[in-house]
């Protein structure tokens, strides 16, 4: 990229100056949370009506109140609202939209929606119905990646079974190699995934992992993967149009996780050097060439210790941590995704782009990261979020949000640029020391911690550093405590009257999301017996 | 100032000498504590003697009250000792598996209530003392969290 915003001059070339005219007229966004609230940004900027949908639960929620108009789509659980794809395109039809974006999560790499709004007239921003649903077989992905001549994990590539006996195939499985990981065929996101150190052990975890599959992804296919470890989690994202054209933006790092999860990613990685990035870029456009896809897309890699890296999965959809690489290429993924999905071509200056300065982006979630990271549930009272040079904050909510059980506790996204990664870290410390929510407990000891440490300073890390390095947190020193009873004090001093501060009877332990989901399913499933 | 005492997990804490609060935001609980050269910015949010104050982001609840209301509680609790009613609560979320007893049940201290797995394992919740069983409000299969009242012992 020869300009950036910071370089004080014209920042914005001709082509990046946003279509001519609006690419739709009027644009569907069948999601929730901060991603809505980020599409339809880029509806606005690209003069495309936004229309939102949104459950019982979301009567009140910043996405819905942000479009132009919102269509009720059903009750609070998800299976009934944003997962019923009847009822999203119904509420196309009703509103008259042209175009309908997924998001993530939820139905955007269901196959079967994708078929349904094509089918519907509209447009799926997003790939081909087929492109869906042939990369939602990881055992397919694995055999043609690999018949491509890219690296995959070390693995089967059939899926485990036991033979009529039950008896594990033992040549193969040793083949693979220990440790290893048992996954699903289906899917990701560590459901159905388990940790097995020697052959003896495979057996015996099939069936709870099957199961967990099959409730998970509706497919309880499992197969035998060696686990790399330590790794790091490298992901390329990708652009293409229906033309042939094709960006590669360069790589994410995604290694800080908990539960096979992102929490902060940052790009460009630390571990990437440039020979190493040279192979990362021509793996993920042998991967891409084994789909067609015209929308973004990522290609997800396992990294050694050694620098190798080994494909893992191909993502044809927008990711959450799609701004870190939007900050240092410059390059507007959304609203790319939603120009080349009209037809358009990718520019010059898209397909030129590379990556200047470093970007990282913090995760902040209703979870409490000294339990397990459980997720919480509760109602968001204050909510301060950092502002200043090279912050952006991607925000689903907002003062006096309540937090349905139902669906995902990520709260905002918190993403800085710099000119390199020390900087971007200071730029972080800074803006988390700035943040302030109120409520409910969330990851921010978390991310405060993080910045602070050591290895993430230097950029020496892997996937096991939650595990690893934080564990359950450090213990709550004198410091803060005598600080707390201070403020406590002090606080109830001050209060007039008694009057309660911060909209509270303050519960000193809010309830478990996960707790609370279980506890309402258990009182439905009584009340439906 | 006062005769205001904090409690944090149940142990007394000495409140931090020299600092003083003042709000910048009171509606949302946003305020400043300093003294004098160095400050920071915390939430406080609660009324009588809950409290919680999130510090670099962590809630750390705080009991806060006065030398009156701490006897009085003290006596409280000492009565309940003595065959008062005694609340049951569950000491960690997870999910409860079996329940050994229904309302109406005498028990004998120690005797297995309800079995709660968490992290996989199973922990026995037994009775504090003897007494009679009543208000079970839990069944097996429903998930807890910590605080989650299961049941009474008369």
């Amino acid at each position: 990229m020869a300009t950036s915003p910071s370089d004080g001059g014209p920042s914005l070339r001709k082509d990046e100056a946003g279509p001519a005219r609006p690419p739709f007229r009027r644009l569907l966004i069948a999601n929730r949370g901060e991603i809505a609230v980020r599409i339809i940004r880029a509806c606005r900027e690209l003069g495309i009506e936004p229309v939102a949908v949104y459950s019982e639960a979301d009567a009140g929620a910043l996405h819905t109140g942000m479009a132009d108009r919102a269509e009720l789509i059903g009750p609070a659980a998800a299976a009934d609202s944003y997962l019923s794809i009847d009822a999203v395109i119904e509420a196309a039809r009703r509103s008259g939209a042209e175009a309908i974006h997924p998001g993530y999560g939820f139905l955007s790499e269901n196959a079967s929606f994708a078929h349904a709004v094509e089918e519907a007239g509209l447009v799926f921003i997003g790939p081909p119905p087929e492109t869906l649903a042939s990369l939602g077989d990881k055992l397919a992905a694995r055999r043609s990646v690999a018949a491509a001549g890219v690296p995959t994990v070390p693995g089967m590539l059939v899926p485990l079974v036991a033979d009529a006996n039950g008896a594990m195939p033992s040549l193969e499985l040793t083949a693979v190699g220990f440790p290893a990981l048992v996954k699903a065929a289906a899917g990701g996101g560590g459901r159905g995934m388990r940790r097995v150190d020697r052959l003896e052990e495979v057996g015996p975890v099939l069936e709870s992992a099957s199961r967990e599959a099959l409730a998970a992804f509706g497919d309880g296919t499992l197969y035998l993967e060696r686990l790399i470890a330590p790794a790091r989690h490298v992901e390329v994202q990708l652009l293409g149009d229906r033309h042939g054209n094709l960006a590669v933006l360069g790589e994410r790092e995604c290694s800080v996780q908990r539960r096979h999860q992102k929490l902060v990613e940052e790009a460009p990685s630390p571990a990437v050097t440039p020979p190493i990035r040279e192979l990362l870029v021509e793996s993920a456009r042998r991967v891409a060439g084994t789909v067609s896809f015209h929308n973004a897309a990522t290609v997800e890699f396992l990294l050694d210790a050694d620098g190798n890296h080994y494909f893992l999965e191909m993502n044809t959809r927008l990711q959450v941590e799609h701004g870190v690489t939007e900050l240092v290429t410059g390059v507007d993924l959304v609203a790319w995704q939603i120009r080349v999905a009209a037809g358009e071509r990718l520019s010059d200056a898209v397909l030129g782009a590379t990556a200047r300065g470093h970007a990282i982006e913090a995760r902040i979630y209703a979870e409490d990261p000294h339990h397990g990271f459980a997720p919480m549930a509760g109602s968001v009272t204050a909510w301060r979020m950092p502002a200043g040079a090279g912050v952006r904050v991607d925000a689903g909510i907002g003062a006096g949000t309540a937090l349905p059980v139902e669906y995902d506790p990520l709260l905002a996204k918190l993403l800085v640029h710099a000119h390199d990664r020390p900087a971007a870290i200071a730029r972080l410390r800074r803006a988390l020391d700035e943040t302030l929510v109120g409520g409910v407990q969330t990851n921010l000891p978390f991310l405060r911690w993080l910045v602070d440490e050591p290895g993430f300073g230097a950029g020496s890390y892997d996937t096991g550093i939650i595990e690893e390095r934080w564990g359950r947190g450090p213990e709550l020193s004198a410091g803060p405590r005598a600080m707390a009873a201070r403020a406590a004090i002090e606080a109830r001093a001050l209060a007039r009257d008694g009057r309660p501060i911060a909209g509270g009877s303050a519960s000193p332990r809010a309830e478990n999301a996960w707790a609370a989901q279980a506890r309402r399913e258990a009182v439905s499933r009584r009340r439906s017996r | 100032m006062s005769d205001l005492e904090a409690t944090i997990d149940g142990d007394p804490v000495e409140p931090a000498d020299g600092w003083t609060l003042a709000w910048l935001d009171e509606a949302a609980g946003i305020a400043r504590l300093s003294d004098g050269s160095r400050s920071e910015i915390c939430l406080v949010e609660g009324s009588g003697s809950a409290w919680v104050v999130t510090l670099g982001g962590r809630r750390i609840p705080v009991s806060v009250r006065s030398w009156r209301e701490r006897v009085l509680a003290e006596a409280e609790s000492a009565a309940r000792q003595h065959g008062g009613p005694v609340e049951v609560r569950a000491t960690l979320p997870g999910l409860v598996v079996a329940v050994a007893v229904q309302d109406g049940d005498e028990v004998a201290e120690g005797a297995t209530l309800l079995t709660i797995e968490a992290m996989k394992m199973q922990n026995e919740v037994r009775s504090p003392r003897a007494g009679r069983v009543s208000g079970l409000s839990v069944v097996a299969g429903l998930a807890v969290a910590t605080g989650t009242p299961l049941l009474r012992i008369e």
